[in-house]
């Protein structure tokens, strides 16, 4: 599982920026093609629900969720053989 | 089940402007209906006229969007005609303070058992930026070009007065606290009232230092606190800041309530 963005209804208000404790949501630079600046995600599996909301059968954090005025943005499953980004963390 | 099992995924995107704090208040407000557990079927949603009071057109039940500040008198007609039915009313400020100033005490007095949130965003957003009861002191919108004399408007403090069972403020950047009180509420028999102030940047953040919708939502962060610090601070004789947010439950009695379902 990971988060991800609904293109069609985020409005680009950055407002998940300010609340993810592990800052996957940064703002974004280049508009789509609607003209609307949606933020990118930084590796976006990191959310500590993808992997605890289906070992505990309820949301735990989900502030970005909530927060988002547009109700823009779930947890989608990952499509088989999806690359990932990897960093390593200190 | 979640609570964006209860929004019309048809009609979203929906009509409010970038960083508007009404969405939010809408997720915490279903959240807590949803965590409920009650039937769609046996929920109405009742607006009154306003950016708020589009809510109830994005939700999947049955829904009233009423004439202006009169959405307290329609739940009223609602709850005596069927009290098996749930009732959760959304108002804007200049909606519940202004226009329906009457119809909010009397609801309270009477204490019917509705639950009213209310989208606080200090403004009249949607005619174009206009002072309202609730416009902080020095604050600037079209009508008071000068910053506004008046004091503004406690809803909450008034709801306690007039005799609400429940009454609690939160802000938009408080989406847990925000859930926990509605859903607080719906459970309080009688009058539940929760006040939200949300952010506008369109038109009052453009006017008073808010550009973005981050800066209004850190405000807030910044600037509320708890209304127990606030008791303790008083009663140790220390100073308050002015501008403090007063946040948190600010009434919960047990008066005798109307329409209650038995």
């Amino acid at each position: 599982m990971k988060l991800s963005i609904d293109e069609k209804r985020c409005k680009g208000c950055n407002l998940c920026t300010m609340v993810c404790p592990y800052r996957i949501f940064r703002p974004g630079k280049t508009p789509n093609e609607r003209g609307i600046v949606i933020p990118v995600l930084d590796r976006p599996e990191r959310c500590p629900n993808a992997r605890l909301q289906p070992l505990y059968g309820r949301t735990l954090c989900g502030m970005c969720q909530m927060i988002c005025p547009d109700q823009a943005i779930s947890w989608v499953e990952e499509k088989p053989g999806e690359k990932k980004k990897v960093a390593i963390e200190f | 089940m979640t609570f964006t099992d209860w929004l019309r995924a048809d009609r979203l995107p929906h009509i409010y402007c970038a960083g508007c704090g009404n969405g939010t208040v809408i997720n915490c407000t279903l959240n807590a209906v949803d965590q409920m557990g009650w039937k769609k079927e046996e929920t109405v949603f009742v607006s009154g006229i306003g950016c708020s009071s589009r809510a109830p057109g994005y939700i999947v039940t049955d829904s009233l969007h009423t004439t202006h500040g009169r959405a307290l008198a329609f739940a009223t007609g609602i709850k005596m005609a069927n009290p098996a039915l749930n009732i959760v009313v959304f108002t804007g400020d200049g909606d519940l303070a202004a226009i329906g100033g009457n119809h909010f005490i009397h609801a309270c007095r009477r204490n019917i058992d509705l639950t009213v949130v209310c989208m606080n965003n200090m403004i009249y957003g949607m005619t174009g930026g206009q002072g309202s009861p609730t416009t902080p002191p020095g604050a600037l919108s079209t009508t008071t070009p000068y910053g506004s004399e008046e004091p503004a408007f406690d809803l909450c403090e008034l709801a306690a007065a007039a005799g609400a069972n429940y009454a609690a403020r939160w802000t938009s950047y408080h989406v847990k606290e925000l859930t926990h009180a509605v859903l607080a509420g719906l459970r309080t028999p009688g009058f539940s009232f929760i006040e939200a102030l949300v952010q506008c940047p369109t038109n009052y953040g453009r006017r008073n230092k808010f550009r973005q919708p981050l800066d209004q939502v850190e405000y807030f962060k910044t600037h509320g606190m708890l209304v127990e610090k606030v008791r303790r601070l008083h009663e140790e004789g220390r100073e308050i800041p002015p501008d403090t947010i007063v946040l948190g439950e600010l009434a919960r009695r047990n008066r005798p309530a109307m329409g209650v379902k038995r």
